[in-house]
């Protein structure tokens, strides 16, 4: 708007001076030969004239003599120059979003990139959207500095973890927030009983941008919400022009990224028996007619997906138009595990008025989950379960009613001709894979309408309301004559979770230019928020009959139960900011919000936030001359916020009782602590930046230093349990932490002719974590902010350290002389578990073969193992095109974290079950040492041999990385082809998505952690896909 | 649902969008506030008793510790007449414990959570009744209820966290809570407050129990009682070795009940029998679940069986109706698993988990005095007293009662026998290991050794030879730190006053 109206002014301009003496006059398109209109078309050097293409994309211009370069730009677009020389006529494509006038979108606002002050790192749509994936940020890992995204496994349904510069809170959330067009939605998960991530339900072909919020500045403007960053995420819109349809199909196949190496039969019953034999106890393993892979019982191979979507867009001077329908299906690395979504998406903006106009973007989407039991400690979870199955028994048994091989009470899987059950008592995963359902459905409304009105130039008003009603039902069966639901006679459940959220917004903004240099734009923002999320479910136990699986059927179970409940929260906010920059040299931003929520207790429950940056752009200073040619930007930044983080529960201030039978009667009971002094969490961000391009741009970089001070942490502070405080916890502001960094970011445009054009990025961030301050006196906080029963043993938060660093005991190796496990005490010196008594005795490795004294490992004994944040991390992106062949590719890294690998040691099991080949590294004698740090085999005896309830530097490795993780070849049909057959552009492309990684870790992929511990997750996908994208 | 559409702010008013209250929960404050709140208060409490929490995150999510199914499996695996056959309780059971191990942590941990809770009530009503909410009558029966779980759950923690009363009754106890924690304030007083000694547990214990018995005017089984707070007396006294006193309750009981014919029908009819005293409630909806039900893992997952040490120990008549086998019969007490070992059929519902806990059961009260005649002497007392348990279950009392022992160390012997026997995998072994130490007659020196953690050979349960090894489990002595549990590390990591126990 603010464009069009510069460009009239420079026609009135032109017409009144009428000099003109040359004509030139053209074509203005986009990169697929798409009219832009009303793009503008500038004289270079020569004041006000100019004009704007009309509804074909046509301009022409009658130029002074003096003049020989045209500027061309268009909003969203770059800008090109163009030698005018001799020619009459000049056409011209426009590439979307080129470097330094490429808008931004930032929080209740666009601003131009080169105004920007603040750390914001952008990646358009069209750079992930071929990709299949199951959300849309899982693609976003690799391509923005300080910007972290994990998969930590290969399940459908569940969120990558998204780390915007490191963990900013220990017992409050840690997720950013996600804005979608100016909406907060739910990112969490939606209910069901199938995972079913809260971002999963967008088409990504229909998003246009990703904007990072990194730094203070540019979250403060989120005020309570913005602790851990923000991601915007910028839906597409129509644009003027003639209607263009656009259609995106893919389909690819999924495979597991690796499998664990097991053992096969013959090994198996050496290593079993050796078990056993050693005790002096008969072998339990006997037979050996099958060789059974248990792990292709879970796991699939060349699993399909396929991704569809199709979109029509266009519009005319007074209405524009953007409808898509987008369709996915994927089937899981895991057996009984995918996906589907419907969504479609209408977005329509309307000028009633030259001064006003409204619109609607409306998304309603289905996506439907199917899972299973993924529990790293389930007997039915389905790697803990297939990696301790027996080669040598089948899966499957003719002779049982049920076709599979289980014991005779129906409990565990059967045992053939072992002398023993199968170790941890396990169910036939196959059998439950097969029988047992999870489920879940999401269907969400995503709405927003708005009206906008241009009260006085420069001078907008828009009211924005919006809505986010994800309605997720769920479904569970588990059989009665096996698995998990053998103990209740079977389970049938059916549940429903309806969350609503609505959100209203009033936005003044105002921008004006004054005295000719100085620009400034304000900003005021009235906001109001509130969600009611409520679900209940009804559930059955000891069924009539099998017969009964697809929904719960009156009078059908013995046992009833049902239960539900509702949850409120709220967010009044009022919030302003000025931008400000004199002559593109000199900026300034001041942001402030004050926020109420509905979370703390009255006298807590308002809150200030004000943050400010700072820029300088000494490339515009007229003292940098000619060095403008070779630095043609030098921009310096520094800006400082403070943020808050309030994702802890509903009334985290309330004392509180829940309801708590007693057998049938009715029972209340204590659940939570109240404390009406909790506030916020404060985060204290500041941001040193410096922004340079090289060679007209050509180059680019952006270096950071950044460092967020956490105060009033949310500390559930323990308490002695012996005082029987609900959950021995308190929550309390206490305890800070550090966040400190380093990023870069570069791109640089290697080539860029007509026929060759290559761009390389890469981006970089050093990353420290440190808590400064602990709660009891910096007592240590074992557990660190986990509460699961696997990971949490292994972890601690300490003062000093970075948070959730390992923590266990030291292994030195294995006794060479008895094959005892070896470990370093806290005081340096070495003490022995002596296997066949499970009591501790010095070591001495000068006299091996002699039990020390009576000693011990303690509690005391354990000492931090390593940190589990990567201390560094980043990307190289490449993006080619050489005539009608484009070739991208990204390829990631990270490392400085160590991993406890609690899989691996699972796979070291002494009771009978399967284990990884690495057992055949055992200690067997003095001649026979094996590797050195497995030790000699003793059946059942986990805990001592072990050590299975405490890390240990036995299984902590590096976590460090490199990975390919995708390559894209596409073909475009040249334009004359494509004209030819009568579409407008056609591209086939074939993808890999995650073929190669590097590294020296043992488990199956380095990612494959939570908190630093990996614990039974179900591999990655590698996949391949194949693609065709077409432009009517 | 109400959007604010109008330009002006105050259509979305703070009251609409920032006062919201909960609706899940009531306020703590309000629990008491009225007759029918209290009582669901009171049965909250209970709550705590038969569920705990665990490390669930759901405050209903917990494994029965203490009185809704550990105290059996943690009682009977911590000794040596059972068999643990897989990982579930093999810490436990083979002793490698360490401050950090589930079973015991959670059993403090679950036990000082429904202590707290017993203080909460005892607070809450006497409040209620000053402010004339319920009667002082009714009010007394809740506070007397609240003080025999009290007191019950710090005595059985003493005796699995501390050594015996009768060896030092200056040994360091465990904290004795007697204030219902909400407050910063009642936290730091709390954690001021040190381990005292077992001597001082012991005596609050009695205290709070002769409160309960003077105050409860209950009679349901499945909440504390008045006979429930005299029957649990013989049993302390029993430990501080006070027979005079042990015998003194046990007639109180006199006449109050008898016990069934067969000896398993306080199992088949748990909630309706004439010899249960004090059991803890379980329903289909709201049980310990599938990872802690009595009779999922002691009957439909098979974890626990019965040991072969006192499966064929010669004194435990092979047609005792307490082996009574039938696959048919509910009534049996036996049965026999799919790897050829005997398990217990005391707890029935493998799907529903309804059978209630057995916390106290007359036929204790009898052992109890049988003891307590016989070690002071009057062993005529003592014989009668053993076979009123012993003879029901005899196939023939004519030829097999018990008639005379030719001393009074033997006739004591006979009755510990009998305890093994008689209350086989309800939890009662380890309270007599732990108060068997160095005792003059049949002493225990610290946990027995143990068949081996694993599935025993089906041979092994062949009546005609007394096992006679191998233990798989060494015997670990009086003397070594194992005997009692440690202390849990996250207690020692808040709380600065207590010491951990010796060793650890």
């Amino acid at each position: 708007m603010k464009q069009l109206l510069i460009t009239f002014s420079l026609i009135l301009f032109g017409t009144i001076l009428g000099i003109g003496q040359k004509m030139v006059s053209g074509v203005v398109t986009d990169q697929s030969g798409m009219p832009l209109i009303g793009a503008s078309v500038v004289a270079k050097g020569a004041v006000g004239v100019g004009t704007i293409t009309d509804v074909e994309g046509a301009y022409r211009l009658s130029l002074p003599e003096n003049v020989n370069t045209l500027v061309f730009s268009y909003t969203g677009y770059g800008t090109r120059e163009m030698e005018v020389g001799g020619a009459s006529v000049i056409n011209i494509s426009l590439e979307e979003g080129s470097f330094l006038d490429e808008v931004v979108v930032v929080g209740y606002g666009v601003q131009r990139k080169s105004d920007v002050t603040s750390s914001i790192s952008s990646v358009k749509g069209s750079d992930v959207a071929t990709l299949i994936s199951p959300t849309v940020t899982t693609q976003l890992a690799g391509r923005a500095a300080g910007v972290q995204v994990t998969t930590p496994n290969g399940i459908l349904g569940e969120a990558p973890k998204v780390r915007i510069r490191g963990i900013a809170s220990v017992n409050s959330g840690t997720d950013p927030l996600y804005v979608v067009d100016g909406m907060p939605i739910y990112s969490g998960y939606l209910g069901g009983e199938a995972s079913a991530s809260g971002l999963g339900d967008l088409n990504p072909d229909d998003i246009e941008s990703y904007e990072v919020l990194k730094d203070g500045a540019a979250t403060a403007i989120y005020g309570s919400r913005g602790a851990n960053g923000v991601i915007l995420i910028t839906t597409k819109k129509g644009r003027k022009g003639a209607t263009q349809i656009s259609l995106n199909s893919s389909f690819g196949f999924a495979n597991p990224v690796k499998l664990f190496d097991l053992l096969q039969t013959p090994d198996f019953l050496t290593i079993a028996n050796e078990k056993r034999t050693n005790r002096g106890q008969a072998p339990w393993a006997i037979g050996s007619e099958f060789n059974t892979d248990w792990q292709a019982e879970v796991l699939n191979k060349n699993a399909f997906q396929t991704d569809h979507s199709l979109a029509v867009s266009g519009g005319n001077a007074g209405t524009t138009y953007y409808f898509s329908l987008g369709y996915n299906n994927q089937e899981g690395i895991a057996k009984s595990n995918s996906m589907d979504r419907y969504s479609l998406r209408g977005v329509l903006d309307q000028k009633i008025y030259k001064w006003l106009s409204v619109g609607t973007n409306l998304n309603v989407s289905q996506t439907s989950y199917v899972g299973l039991n993924t529990g790293g400690n389930s007997l039915s979870g389905n790697m803990f379960n297939a990696i301790r199955q027996l080669p040598n028994t089948p899966a499957l048994d003719p002779n049982n009613p049920t076709g599979y091989n289980l014991s005779a009470n129906g409990s565990n899987v059967g045992q053939w001709d072992n002398t023993d059950p199968v170790g941890d008592n396990i169910s036939n995963i196959a059998f439950v894979l097969a029988n047992n359902t999870y489920q879940s459905q999401v269907r969400r409304i995503v709405a927003s309408a708005y009206a906008s009105a241009d009260i006085v130039t420069g001078l907008n008003y828009r009211l924005q309301a919006s809505i986010d009603n994800p309605y997720t039902t769920g479904f569970i069966f588990w059989s009665p004559r096996h698995g998990d639901g053998k103990g209740y006679n079977g389970i049938i459940e059916n549940n429903v979770d309806n969350l609503l959220r609505w959100n209203l917004q009033h936005i003044l903004n105002y921008n004006t230019v004054f005295a000719d240099k100085h620009s400034l734009g304000l900003t005021a923002v009235a906001e109001y928020q509130k969600e009611h999320n409520e679900g209940f479910y009804s559930q059955g136990q000891d069924l009539l009959d099998e017969f009964y699986n697809k929904v719960t059927v009156s009078n059908s179970y013995g046992v009833q139960s049902s239960g539900g409940g509702a949850t409120e929260s709220g967010l009044i906010a009022y919030l302003g900011r000025v931008n400000y920059n004199y002559d593109q040299k000199y900026f300034a931003q001041l942001s402030f919000r004050r926020d109420g929520l509905s979370k703390l207790s009255e006298s807590n429950r308002w809150n200030n936030f004000l943050g400010y940056s700072l820029g300088w752009n000494v490339a515009n200073e007229s003292f940098w001359g000619n060095l403008k040619n070779t630095i043609s930007q030098f921009k310096l930044r520094y800006s400082y916020a403070a943020v808050g983080n309030t994702e802890f529960g509903s009334y985290p201030y309330l004392g509180l009782t829940v309801g708590s039978r007693y057998g049938a009667l009715n029972g209340l009971a204590f659940s939570q602590f109240g404390n009406d002094a909790l506030t916020w969490e404060t985060s204290k961000k500041s941001d040193f930046g410096l922004d340079v391009a090289f060679m007209s741009n050509r180059l680019r970089m952006s270096f950071d230093y950044y460092k967020n001070d956490i105060d009033n942490l949310v500390f559930s502070e323990p308490v002695p349990p012996s005082l029987g405080v609900p959950n021995n916890r308190i929550n309390k502001n206490i305890g800070k932490s550090l966040n400190k960094g380093f990023e870069i970011e570069a791109a640089y445009d290697v080539l860029n002719s007509d026929d060759f054009r290559w761009t390389l990025g890469a981006n970089l961030t050093l990353s420290k974590n440190q808590i400064v301050e602990l709660p009891n006196g910096g007592a240590d906080i074992i557990g660190g902010t986990s509460t699961n029963v696997n990971i949490a043993p292994n972890i601690i938060i300490r003062e000093g350290e970075s948070m959730n660093s390992l923590f266990g005991f030291e292994y030195w190796g294995v006794n060479p002389a008895n094959g005892n496990p070896v470990y370093v005490k806290a005081d340096g010196s070495l003490v022995q578990g002596n296997i066949p008594d499970g009591l501790y005795y010095s070591f001495d490795s000068s006299n091996p073969g002699v039990l020390g004294e009576r000693s011990s490992l303690a509690s005391s004994d354990r000492k931090i193992l390593g940190n589990t944040l990567p201390t560094y991390f980043g990307g190289i992106t490449s993006s080619m095109n050489y005539k009608q062949f484009d070739l991208n590719f990204l390829v990631r890294f990270s490392g400085g974290n160590k991993i406890f690998n609690s899989t691996r040691r699972e796979l070291m099991n002494l009771n009978l079950n399967n284990n990884s080949t690495e057992i055949l590294g055992r200690w067997q004698s003095p001649e026979n040492p094996g590797d050195g740090v497995t030790p000699r085999l003793w059946a059942s005896s986990n805990t001592f041999v072990n050590l299975s309830s405490a890390a240990t530097t036995r299984f902590v490795e590096d976590g460090d990385f490199v990975s390919v993780d995708n390559i894209t070849l596409g073909y475009s049909l040249a334009n004359d082809v494509v004209s030819r057959i009568g579409i407008s552009g056609l591209r086939v492309y074939v993808a890999a998505q995650n073929p190669i990684m590097i590294t020296k870790y043992k488990g199956l992929n380095p990612e494959m952690e939570v908190n630093g511990v990996d614990i039974n997750g179900t591999p990655r996908a590698r996949i391949m896909s194949f693609g065709l994208n077409v432009k009517f | 649902m109400r959007l604010c559409w109008f330009f002006t702010a105050h259509s979305c008013t703070e009251d609409n969008i920032l006062n919201l209250q909960p609706i899940n929960n009531i306020s703590v404050d309000q629990s008491f506030s009225s007759p029918s709140l209290i009582e669901s208060s009171i049965n909250g409490m209970y709550n705590a008793a038969a569920i705990g929490q665990y490390n669930s995150t759901s405050p209903n999510g917990g494994r029965g510790y203490i009185w809704g199914a550990a105290f059996v499996q943690q009682g009977d695996n911590r000794g040596e007449d059972v068999v643990n056959q897989a990982t579930f309780y093999q810490l436990t059971y083979t002793a490698t414990y360490d401050p950090t191990t589930a079973n015991n942590v959670y059993y403090w941990i679950d036990g000082y959570r429904l202590i707290n809770r017993c203080n909460l009530v005892i607070e809450g009503v006497t409040k209620a009744v000053a402010d004339g909410i319920i009667s002082s009558d009714k009010g007394n029966d809740y506070i007397g209820q609240a003080k025999f779980l009290r007191a019950i759950t710090h005595f059985e923690m003493c005796n699995f966290f501390a050594r015996p009363y009768h060896i030092n009754a200056n040994a360091p106890g465990i904290p004795y809570r007697e204030t219902g924690v909400d407050t910063q304030a009642e936290i730091d007083a709390g954690i001021s407050q040190g381990r005292g000694t077992v001597g001082d547990v012991y005596s609050k214990v009695l205290a709070d129990l002769n409160d309960a018995e003077n105050l409860i005017s209950n009679t349901s089984l499945t909440k504390a009682n008045k006979n429930a707070a005299i029957a649990f007396k013989t049993r302390v006294y029993l430990h501080m070795r006070d027979w005079s006193n042990v015998i003194k309750e046990g007639l109180k009981l006199e006449g109050k009940y008898t016990l069934e014919a067969h000896p398993g029908t306080p199992f088949l009819n748990s909630y309706k029998n004439s010899e249960s005293i004090f059991s803890i409630m379980q329903d289909a909806t709201n049980n310990p679940g599938v990872n802690a039900g009595l009779a999922s893992q002691y009957k439909r997952r098979e974890l626990v069986c019965i040991s072969p040490i006192i499966w064929t120990n010669p004194g435990w008549l092979a047609d005792d109706k307490r082996r009574y086998e039938n696959s048919s019969d509910p009534l049996a007490m036996v049965f026999t698993g799919s790897r050829g070992v005997k398990f217990t059929n005391k707890y029935k519902d493998d799907s529903g988990y309804t059978d209630a806990a057995p916390v106290i059961r007359y036929a204790e009260v009898l052992l109890n005095m049988a003891e307590a005649y016989a070690r002071s002497e009057d062993t005529g007392k003592g014989l009668e007293y053993l076979n009123k348990v012993r003879n029901r279950s005899l196939a023939d009392v004519a030829s097999q009662a018990y008639t005379d022992f030719g001393s009074k160390n033997d006739l004591v012997k006979a009755i510990l026998l009998e305890r093994r026997i008689e209350f086989l995998m309800e939890g009662r072994r380890w309270q007599d290991i732990h108060r068997l130490q160095q005792d003059d007659i049949a002493p225990i020196d610290g946990i027995p050794a143990k068949v081996a953690n694993g599935v025993p050979p089906a041979a092994a349960f062949d009546l005609s030879t007394p096992y006679a090894g191998p233990y798989g489990v060494a015997n670990v002595p009086y003397s070594d730190h194992r005997f009692v549990w440690p202390l849990p590390q996250v207690e020692l990591d808040s709380n600065p006053n207590l010491d951990q126990n010796e060793g650890y």
